[in-house]
């Protein structure tokens, strides 16, 4: 195709994307208008936001939480609900500084109230000093400590609801990852409903946008900075999936969507089959867990293991 | 046509034209994990780049 003939399906500008179901061709306008209306369509039809909701979006300052509060941030006080955002420090040296600096850069352009917790602050000391000799852990351990600092954010500001960045492809990696390692119930659980008194309800605005989609909505906005990669990322499992799923995505385009309304299919016929799974609290510390420490004591140790 | 690709390193192709996608594969880069930028604007892979332009590949970092 040539340059004269790439043309926006609706104002026949030069088109920036080409996007399958429905085949169009956008312009820059056009696209940046598409996504954010994606996004909008996919919050109102899963009713992920309810009026006075206290919605705190975890911004990490990479790519996808950037462009998550860009897109919340005028959506939500037409929804009738407020923002804050919350960012976790682990602690992670020549990493998380430079995304923190553009975390507080960007809430600071938009106006929009920023806590961020730490790790030193919440468990003592930071990722670095407890990874130290098992190094090979850290997402692992990294995963587990995250998700609760997150939730201490979210006490701490009275959030309602938890946003968090998570993309088409980052959700597509989990489904496919669930079946490789017949990990059902992991394929089942769904988060947006929460836990009352434990977990808010979490919601994922950005699982109809692909991780490509995001980074030109970034780039075209004038928002994408290349920062660096944290150094503990990737399993060998992720790693591995998402090549492959980049690879099929590219020869069979809709792949990772198909992915999604598969998982969604699953969930329906499981969740009027299954029993909700009782959970205990941790003897611990009270948080929820399915056994009787949780993983956060035991990581840290306190269970004297 | 000269292209930059993601690790800054500049190569130049001497073929008059040929679609995005072709060249991306001929480099062993899957056009989905990348974004094209063509004569400093954001294109589609299934444009054709023609002698003279420049093409910019862009890949975009995980774990953000």
């Amino acid at each position: 195709m040539t340059s004269a003939e790439n043309r926006c399906s609706l104002c026949g500008e030069p088109a920036v994307v080409r996007l399958t179901e429905p085949e169009r061709r956008l312009c820059a306008g056009h696209f940046i208008e598409d996504a954010e209306t994606r996004v909008l369509v996919a919050m109102k039809h899963d009713r992920m936001i309810s009026p006075g909701d206290r919605v705190a979006v975890g911004l990490s300052g990479g790519k996808d939480s950037t462009a998550l509060l860009l897109l919340l941030h005028p959506i939500l006080p037409t929804l009738g609900a407020s923002l804050v955002a919350i960012t976790i420090d682990e602690g992670i040296a020549g990493y998380r500084e430079e995304t923190l600096r553009a975390a507080r850069d960007l809430t600071g352009e938009l106006g929009v109230e920023h806590a961020i917790v730490t790790f030193a602050d919440l468990f003592g000391k930071d990722l670095d000093a407890m990874l130290v000799g098992r190094e090979a852990q850290g997402c692992t351990v990294c995963g587990v400590l995250r998700r609760r600092a997150l939730g201490e954010a979210v006490k701490r500001t009275g959030a309602t609801k938890l946003a968090t960045g998570h993309n088409l492809d980052d959700e597509a990696q989990s489904v496919l990852m669930n079946v490789l390692r017949g990990d059902l119930p992991r394929l089942l659980q769904d988060t947006s409903t929460g836990q009352p008194g434990h977990f808010v309800p979490r919601i994922k605005p950005l699982a109809v946008l692909s991780e490509k989609e995001i980074v030109t909505y970034l780039l075209l906005r004038g928002y994408f900075r290349d920062l660096p990669e944290c150094p503990y990322a990737g399993t060998a499992l992720r790693s591995e999936v998402r090549t492959m799923l980049a690879g099929l995505e590219h020869r069979h385009p809709g792949t990772m969507l198909r992915l999604m309304r598969f998982r969604d299919g699953v969930r329906r016929s499981a969740r009027s089959a299954e029993p909700a799974k009782a959970l205990s609290t941790c003897r611990i510390c009270g948080e929820l867990t399915s056994g009787e420490v949780c993983q956060v004591c035991r990581l840290l140790g306190r269970d004297g293991e | 046509m000269q292209i930059i690709l993601p690790d800054r390193s500049v190569r130049t192709l001497s073929c008059t034209s040929a679609p995005i996608e072709e060249i991306l594969l001929e480099f062993g880069i899957n056009p989905t994990t990348v974004i094209v930028v063509k004569n400093g604007k954001i294109v589609p892979e299934d444009v054709t780049a023609t002698e003279g332009d420049e093409l910019r590949i862009l890949r975009f970092s995980h774990g953000g």
